[in-house]
């Protein structure tokens, strides 16, 4: 036998054995992946995406000032983006003028034509009327929106004012807006947050109050859900608060849990099953179902809404108030026409008005 | 009998082993709950923060500083640097920002018994507000940490919150990237899948939140505990109060740079849960307020720092019975198998695996096989301080000291942006 076998078994089983570390050795010596993860820096508002396209466009706005005072149409480079600066009334959004843009900044109002569909981002200053079976990326306008019947919106649009979606319209993604929303039955929404949500009947298209079946806000409705003088009442099973009763507690039940007509809670109330609230019935704080959560007619919650499921919510409801804004969050959500809400309304899978 | 004994070590082995697979595979496939991740807009309670010091002169102004920014009402926030006995220059640093910062309140403690506990117990008499979060002085939160960790107390049922811990000082030392790991494992992993699964989130003590009238309903802080976590988590779940982990409330720390530090890190935190084992399995088996699997769970946390030396118990019979010929068929491998899933500070490797790539972190999975290394040092240094800790109930106990995680850090880090996700359009 050569002497150099031994040698060679060695070095072939010293290969053998380094050979799974060997990545290891590499990275170890490499560092290519030795920074800390990234954290979420960003506070998770809904109205973000439209911030920082605010943010980006900003620059730009003395020249679209020079474009409206010259009527003309221009188009920009700014950090990778293609930007067209419109500064006239008439723009239609001409396909051929908007390929191979990134955003189409406008000093008029915006009028989509009904079954275009725009895949730049579109920033308005005064207002933008998208029209019927019409697409659009995303949208930031300083003034009011309306999405016209079964048009869609993929990404996200804010309006500093309010947002009119007509019956069958859809918003994916993000929906912001700093005073209103206003939802037409059989629309669409994923995440919305204004101070105002109402959901209205077809018939109610003019800018009159919906109807007022709901009663106002009272000073109590927003009490102190955190006050640590509050009993907390755990109940294994199903848990019944009857007909018109009262009850000043934090409430837990292992099973379904269920407020009778014109019943009040002032706490808190946790299921891990269905919640249901019917009709007339109140909630001065939060509610936190494992399953579904139903809000009957005419009912109220302080807020904050989260159930793991589902949402429900019947006709002429309200959760929340104007100073006392909230969250519903859940995977689906569905609102009948006729309710308000007021803060932010996140449905993770889909959310939807229904008549 | 030594059969017996080792059937008895291969079956504990054999349930962590199946507990690690059930967590990752849920983790990985499974249904993911975060059901406050999305509260937005709520009337956000008054919180106080307190922020654990002794002897943090060299990062508490990072996390002073990193407190200013959150994204939280002024008017709603109570910033308390809980001072304890530090000989450093903690005190002057905190003075000195307090100047020009008035609504942080410091708290001076400068007698009484030592540990984190006994300085939160004193701490907790300033405390006015029914939320309050607690971090280490060597955390740098986020700018929306505080909501994210207040926002699950909206839920009547939860005593405590817990966030996720990130290491900054990666990229320093081999240990320190070992150590990113293993915390991968652990929290993007181990505890969110616990909070699907609905068991027994861990409340760890930092990055953290607690109600205070639960805390109040179970007598306060324990300040004979060695590991106050741990014990809070099962006092309150005894009590009917839940806690929940909260995997987007992300939050930087700095990990050990050295071995000697790690070391010491472990075995107290070993000694401590041990502690609690002890003391809560029995109440936790009982507990009429919690479901079966969470039981369990509950039961099975508790234990995994007994792991250690039961492991190497079992590798020392397997051994003893193969040479006197008996038949333990695969029990060695099986042995092996369970070594690499069982322990490593709650992450298995596979966990880890698991865990880098949710975490979108493609190359320092190549790193995996090095975490043999410190899974050895830990198992050891879990052995040794049940080993301690066993001749310490034998033989009287020791004066509980505050054994603190050294420090690297020398300056502050804030000066420079830390690495961050940024939205989208």
């Amino acid at each position: 036998m050569s002497a150099w076998a031994p040698l060679a078994l060695t070095s072939l089983t010293a290969a053998l054995l380094a050979l799974p570390v060997t990545p290891a050795l590499f990275e170890l010596w490499k560092r290519a992946d030795a920074a800390p993860l990234p954290t979420s820096r960003h506070d998770g508002r809904i109205g973000n995406f439209a911030e920082v396209f605010r943010s980006r466009l900003h620059p730009l706005l003395p020249q679209l000032e020079q474009c409206r005072n010259q009527r003309e149409l221009s188009r920009v480079s700014m950090e990778g983006m293609e930007v067209l600066l419109v500064g006239r009334d008439d723009f239609d959004f001409d396909p051929r003028l908007t390929e191979g843009i990134s955003a189409v900044m406008l000093s008029e109002a915006a009028l989509i034509p009904p079954g275009y569909v725009v895949e730049a981002d579109v920033y308005t200053g005064i207002g933008l009327d998208l029209g019927e079976c019409a697409a659009l990326r995303a949208a930031l306008c300083e003034g009011d929106i309306i999405l016209g019947e079964n048009s869609a919106v993929l990404r996200w649009l804010h309006a500093d004012g309010s947002i009119f979606l007509r019956r069958g319209s859809n918003a994916y993604g993000r929906l912001s807006a700093g005073r209103s929303i206003r939802l037409e039955p059989e629309c669409g929404f994923e995440r919305m947050s204004a101070p105002q949500i109402t959901t209205v009947d077809t018939d109610q298209r003019d800018d009159s109050p919906p109807q007022r079946d709901v009663r106002e806000l009272q000073p109590a409705d927003v009490c102190d859900r955190f006050a640590s003088s509050r009993p907390r009442l755990r109940i294994q099973g199903n848990f019944v608060l009857p007909a018109g009763e009262t009850l000043n507690a934090n409430v837990i039940a292992t099973g379904e849990l269920r407020l009778a007509a014109g019943a009040r809670l002032f706490g808190s109330a946790k299921s891990y099953k269905d919640t249901v609230i019917d009709e007339d019935a109140c909630v001065h704080g939060s509610i936190v179902s494992g399953e579904t959560a139903r809000l009957g007619p005419r009912c109220f919650v302080a807020g904050p809404l989260m159930a793991e499921s589902n949402v429900l919510i019947a006709r002429g409801s309200r959760v929340g108030g104007p100073d006392a804004l909230t969250t519903i969050s859940s995977d689906g959500v569905r609102i009948a026409a006729g309710c308000h809400l007021h803060g932010t309304v996140w449905a993770r899978v889909r959310g939807s008005v229904e008549a | 009998m030594l059969l017996v004994l080792f059937r008895l070590t291969l079956f504990l082995i054999c349930i962590y082993t199946v507990r690690h697979y059930w967590f990752t595979l849920n983790r990985l496939f499974g249904r993911q709950r975060h059901p406050y991740v999305d509260l937005e807009n709520a009337a956000w309670p008054a919180v106080t923060v307190l922020i654990a010091a002794h002897n943090e002169e060299a990062v508490v102004t990072d996390i002073l500083k990193a407190l200013m920014e959150v994204d939280y009402p002024r008017e709603q926030l109570t910033i308390v640097p809980v001072n304890d006995r530090s000989t450093d220059r903690t005190r002057e640093i905190i003075d000195a920002f307090v100047e020009e910062h008035p609504f942080v309140e410091p708290f001076h403690r400068v007698s009484g018994k030592p540990g984190k506990a006994a300085a939160l117990k004193d701490a907790m008499e300033l405390v006015k507000t029914e939320i309050v979060l607690i971090f280490d002085a060597d955390y740098i939160p986020g700018k929306a940490l505080i909501r994210q960790l207040v926002a699950p107390f909206f839920d009547p049922e939860i005593g405590a919150v817990m966030g996720r811990v990130v290491p900054l000082n990666v990229g320093k030392k081999s240990l320190t990237r070992l150590l990113d790991l293993e915390r991968s494992g652990g929290y993007q992993v181990d505890q969110q899948a616990r909070m699907n699964l609905r068991l027994v989130p861990q409340y760890g003590g930092t990055v953290a939140g607690v109600r205070k009238s639960a805390l109040d309903e179970i007598g306060g802080w324990n300040e004979d505990a060695l590991a106050e976590d741990t014990d809070l988590t099962y006092r309150l779940l005894c009590a009917g109060w839940k806690t929940v982990y909260e995997n987007r409330a992300e939050c930087y720390e700095e990990v050990p740079e050295r071995w000697p530090v790690r070391v010491r890190q472990i075995k107290r935190w070993a000694k401590g849960h041990n502690q609690a084992m002890a003391r809560y399995i029995g109440d936790t088996a009982k507990c009429s307020e919690l479901g079966r699997w969470e039981r369990i769970d509950g039961m099975l946390l508790l234990g995994v720092y007994v792991m250690g030396p039961v492991l190497l118990l079992g590798w020392l019979l397997a051994v003893v019975l193969f040479y006197n010929g008996a038949q333990i068929g695969g029990g060695l491998t099986v042995l092996a198998l369970g070594a690499f899933t069982t322990l490593g500070n709650f992450a298995a490797f596979f966990e880890i695996a698991a865990a880098a790539r949710l975490d979108g972190s493609r190359q320092r999975i190549r790193l995996l096989p090095l975490t043999l290394f410190g899974f050895i040092v830990s198992l050891i240094s879990v052995s040794q301080a049940a080993w301690q800790q066993a001749e310490e109930s034998l033989f009287g106990t020791k004066e509980l000291v505050w054994d603190k995680t050294e420090r690297s850090r020398v300056a502050p880090v804030l000066e420079d942006p830390l690495p961050a996700f940024e939205e989208s359009v």
